[in-house]
């Protein structure tokens, strides 16, 4: 906790170790003891769990009895219930395709995570050097990015990419490329993905540079000026000053990116349907064309169960880094 | 120390002051490098308008009129014109989806921002059995792939008879803004020092009214950061509104975005102004509660 | 998906009051029955789909007709789930490949006993195969149109070239054009695959052929090869993308408005919307229209006869009055109203209901070349093909880039076949 709470709360600076919540976990407050069986924290936290179980949790079981059923337009309509076992899951798992689709979501997951931390890390760390005005100018361009719905800068993106009147073959021709008299950037899937990876970097990277950039106010000067005094490198002073400082911040960022970046969806649909040639599609995608274009709701809810447990299995490692820290609060 | 003291803390007041600090050590700094003084905003001022361009071409071309729109060569000088505004707000029922979007988004972040505040306080201030389950569920639960369970929560709807129902969108929109409106919450929570609470029922305060009179206070930023973005998350949602409400009586603004991509041709102008038109609520919200957010979204999420 | 095929002529004017239509609902006249019908963008003329309903509401006193115009894209999932709600729109307007497909689950009235009523023989014969499956009638057909070809009169008077009357006309035509050189001699994206469609059946092929009790895609076959070599010459002539189909972007208003396309190959409601744009941008539009040529001069090349059906809904709240306002817009005396009301560029459901073409018009190009009027396999996988991403654009693109006719066919094959089998 105290590592957090530098990131944060300026408490911390004053009183170091004994910070705010430093003591035994969330323990009764003084003076009234916690009683041997404590029924407020369940009333507190019922709400939450129920509508999660409602809305969440139902739906989930749900999806995974679908998986198991033969869903399609006629069983839709004609409601039939019609079982297949797991047939569903085999098709899937041996349908080439499918593990096409694993593969790209992974390498585009991590190519863009990386992008996201790597830029947003360098933005962060600029901003803390900049001059107020510069500084003020340049997070105000990152919070209007930031801001941007998903829906408008997806159209955006695509306006700007437009193949007859978008403004990027233009700024292509006017630097003196040749080639972009009416190019179509989204010719194939790997164009295709490399312009949602530019829409998903733009709108990202602002939320890790500020970020980071509100916690570095929060180390001291005199820390720096320490390393800099013992002649550190730049490189050095991340590694050695920001870097073990900003560990939980790094942490639970690179967390959240990954979810959403494994879960942009608005983003390729818009873009061009997770085409040309389904080559474009993720797993998200991918469940979603199955089951809506193609009307097979039973294979996208097969999917889908399969989408969220490759997830599982892939960010296990990092449920258990960030319960370690739970712990040590 | 003192209450005001420690209410400073969570202020930008306070946040400034260091600024300060850093910006004195930063420049003694540059003063050894004056190198180091010029390329930071040389970067700076080439980044600006990578991150603006979208933005800005959104808004010009909104304003363009139709004949240079569609042109190869953009033009940059024209006479603004306010006709794509006309188009895009002048169809039928606009006002109607104005009044449901708003409804589901702030609905749905009252709703999220009142359940995870009791939540999440249980999770920072009190011991309890199940309590690091919940923990790993809130976190496993913002993985949760909406997009692709729309069919399933179609089928929910259609069986409970909610098609079509602004309150049932807004319960599921609840329920997506939930687990990260915990989560960040109980960063802020955690910020507060507990020596505060502690100190308010030592002069008489009950547990409860120790929460209102001084915990309350001192989270209102965190609440109002942590609500942009179930209020982002809220108001761009599409995939979910377009299967479960058929009926344009309860249509959002998400869908009216998408209306002017029709047979006819796409109709960038129109679109690029409902975009426009879109963004803007955000956009201001953002530029409003941009200080604490950042501030507040640096001691929500960096808590780990 | 045939999203853009149907929508109505000429007049994208009056699209803007189409969508006026459903508005004036509120009035209610106090808990009497809505009679909900589901039209696609552009399909029922503004005026005409007023007199109807007012005439509807006259005859049938405390009934209310609401009219929701639905847009091409994504109406599968929209029309899927929507005739599996206990109360779904109760009439609905299918596009005609799509229709076997929802009749088969049992989500549409059989409408079979009403056939006499409905005037079954009359109807144009070409429309009827699609309202049916396994001799059961689901639908009414409610109009159908094609595509032909616009050209530009000036730039081929320029050119001196005629329209022609058969394949190797139009070729030499457009060489000529192409020397020429100030215009693109045809505009042509390279996954108009209706276009396709046509030179195929020409060819005497098929997009899928029947195998046993089974279905098969057929683009590796040699005719699909014959007639996707037509395909990329054609496209040769045009800088239109190869991986994008007519709508992307959309050839009426944003290609051809710019002046540099010779001719092209549309709908009524293009050519109609193309004209308007011009105009609106200050300049004349001087359209001329032939059929696309054949392989001889006495047929014209085969089309893609696209339509739309009306259909009533199981489960339909108000079944007889749903059947009753079928029967009354399909009928002869509203479809010649609605012949009239698109200046002849639909084809009404019968051929006593059309309107004489007025000379050097669309329609009249259109009409020469409906008696090679085709549509696609009638089964009711079908749909389930024509859904994005489409199978056949996928293969035109490859081909046009260079891959083998018969190695693209042959993947395209395996995802036809799949899917015309599922249903």
């Amino acid at each position: 906790m105290t590592v957090h709470t530098q990131g944060a709360a300026p408490v911390a600076k004053e009183p170091p170790p004994g910070g705010p919540a430093s003591g035994k976990p969330g323990q009764g407050v003084r003076g009234k003891p916690t009683r041997p069986v404590n029924w407020l924290p369940y009333v507190l936290i019922a709400p939450a769990v129920l509508s999660l179980l409602v809305f969440l949790g139902y739906p989930l079981v749900r999806n995974v009895i679908i998986s198991l059923q033969q869903l399609g337009r006629t069983e839709m309509i004609s409601r039939t219930t019609v079982w297949t076992g797991f047939s569903n899951y085999t098709d899937l798992l041996t349908n080439d395709n499918f593990w096409t689709v694993v593969v790209r979501t992974f390498v585009f997951m991590a190519v863009n995570v990386a992008l996201i931390m790597v830029i947003g890390t360098l933005i962060g760390l600029l901003l803390n050097r900049l001059g107020k005005k510069m500084r003020l100018v340049l997070s105000l361009s990152l919070v209007m990015a930031w801001a941007m719905p998903i829906v408008a800068s997806a159209t955006v993106f695509r306006w700007l990419f437009d193949t007859q009147f978008g403004v990027m073959n233009w700024v292509m021709r006017e630097l003196g490329f040749e080639g972009y008299e009416q190019h179509n950037w989204f010719e194939s899937g790997f164009s295709t993905l490399a312009i949602v990876t530019l829409l998903i970097v733009w709108a990202s990277v602002p939320f890790v540079s500020l970020n980071l950039y509100a916690g570095l106010t929060t180390i001291s000067g005199e820390l720096y000026e320490a390393a800099r005094m013992d002649g550190a490198s730049n490189w050095r002073l991340f590694r050695s000053v920001v870097l073990p400082m900003m560990k939980p911040f790094f942490l639970i960022t690179t967390f959240l990116e990954i979810i959403w970046v494994f879960k942009a969806f608005a983003q390729i649909v818009a873009l061009n349907g997770g085409g040309p040639d389904r080559a474009s599609e993720t797993l998200p995608v991918f469940a979603y064309v199955e089951g809506m274009s193609q009307m097979s709701f039973g294979t996208a809810a097969a999917a889908s169960v399969l989408t969220i447990l490759i997830l599982l299995i892939a960010m296990s490692f990092y449920f258990r880094l960030m319960l370690k820290q739970e712990e040590e609060q | 120390m003192s209450n005001t003291v420690l209410a400073d803390k969570a202020d930008k007041a306070d946040k400034a002051d260091r600024v300060g600090k850093v910006d004195k050590a930063a420049v003694k700094a540059r003063r050894r490098k004056t190198m180091g003084k010029v390329w930071p905003n040389v970067v700076a001022l080439l980044l600006v308008p990578l991150f603006l361009f979208p933005v800005y071409w959104m808004f010009s071309t909104s304003f363009k009129p139709a004949s240079e729109i569609l042109t190869k060569d953009p033009t940059f000088l024209f006479t603004p014109t306010f006709e794509h505004y006309g188009s895009a707000t002048g169809v039928d029922m606009f006002w109607t989806y104005v009044r449901n979007s708003l409804t589901v988004t702030i609905g749905a972040v009252v709703l999220a921002l009142l359940v995870s505040l009791a939540a999440a306080f249980a999770i920072v201030r009190m011991k309890f059995k199940g309590r690091k389950g919940l923990v790993l569920a809130v976190m496993m639960a913002q993985m949760a792939p909406w997009e692709v369970m729309v069919i399933v929560m179609y089928l929910i709807a259609r069986d409970a008879e909610m098609l079509n129902s602004i309150g049932f969108l807004t319960l599921i929109y609840f329920v997506m803004v939930l687990p990260f409106t915990i989560w960040t919450l109980r960063g802020f929570i955690a910020a507060v020092p507990k020596e505060l609470e502690e100190a308010a029922m030592i002069d008489g305060c009950s547990r409860t009214q120790a929460f209102f009179r001084v915990i309350f206070p001192l989270l209102a930023p965190g609440l109002m950061s942590t609500s942009l973005f179930g209020f982002i998350t809220a108001w761009n949602e599409f995939a979910m509104v377009l299967v479960l409400n058929k009926d344009s009586e309860a249509y959002t603004l998400p869908l009216w975005l998408t209306q002017f991509q029709t047979a006819f041709g796409n109709d960038w102008g129109a679109t690029m102004a409902a975009s426009s038109l879109f963004a803007v609520p955000v956009l201001l919200l953002f530029l409003f509660l941009q200080r604490r957010a950042v501030s507040g979204l640096s001691a929500g999420a960096v808590k780990g | 998906m045939k999203r853009k095929l149907i929508a109505a002529v000429g007049a994208a004017a009056m699209v803007a009051g189409i969508t006026a239509c459903g508005s004036d609902s509120d009035s209610g006249d106090g808990g009497d029955k809505t009679l909900t019908i589901w039209a696609m963008d552009g399909s029922a003329p503004d005026a005409w789909a007023k007199e109807l309903n007012k005439e509807f509401e006259a005859k049938n006193k405390g009934v209310k007709v609401e009219i929701k115009v639905q847009q091409w894209n994504g109406i599968q999932e929209k029309i899927t789930t929507a005739l599996s709600e206990d109360s779904p729109p109760d009439v609905i307007e299918l596009g005609n490949t799509q229709t076997a497909g929802y009749a088969v689950t049992g989500g549409l009235a059989d409408l079979t006993d009403m056939k006499s009523e409905l005037g079954y023989d009359k109807w144009n014969k070409g429309m009827l195969p699609s309202t049916e499956l396994d001799e059961k009638l689901y639908s009414a057909p409610w109009y159908a149109a094609s595509r032909v070809v616009v050209y530009d009169k000036k730039a081929y008077a320029d050119a001196d070239v005629k329209p022609p009357t058969t394949r190797e006309e139009w070729i030499a035509g457009l060489e000529k054009l192409k020397k020429k050189g100030d215009k693109q001699p045809i505009y042509l994206p390279g996954q108009s695959w209706y276009v396709y469609a046509g030179l195929l059946w020409d060819e005497g092929g098929d997009l899928a052929v029947e195998d046993g009790d089974k279905w098969k895609g057929a683009l590796a076959s040699p005719e699909a090869e014959k007639a996707m070599n037509f395909y990329k010459e054609l496209q040769s002539f045009s800088t239109g993308p190869k991986d994008a189909d007519e709508a992307t972007p959309q050839q009426s208003t944003e290609v051809v408005p710019k002046g540099d396309v010779a001719s092209w190959i549309g709908l009524g409601w293009e050519a109609g919307g193309a004209i308007e744009a011009i105009e609106k941008a200050g300049d004349k539009a001087d359209f001329g229209y032939f059929p696309i040529p054949g392989k001889t001069a006495e047929k014209p090349g085969s089309v893609f006869l696209g339509g739309s059906n009306l259909a009533v809904s199981e489960r339909s709240q108000n079944k007889d009055l749903a059947k009753e306002w079928l029967k009354m817009a399909t009928s002869q005396k509203w479809m010649k109203k609605y012949a009239e009301a698109t200046e002849g560029a639909l084809l009404p459901n019968s051929p006593a209901a059309q309107v004489t073409p007025a000379k050097g018009s669309f329609a009249e190009a259109m009409v020469e070349s409906a008696e090679s009027g085709h549509i696609t396999p009638i089964t009711p996988g079908w749909a389930n093909v024509e859904a994005d991403p489409n199978p056949i654009k996928e293969y035109m693109t490859k081909v046009l880039k260079g891959t083998s006719p018969s190695d693209a066919g042959e993947d395209a094959d395996k995802v036809i076949t799949e899917r015309v089998n599922k249903s």
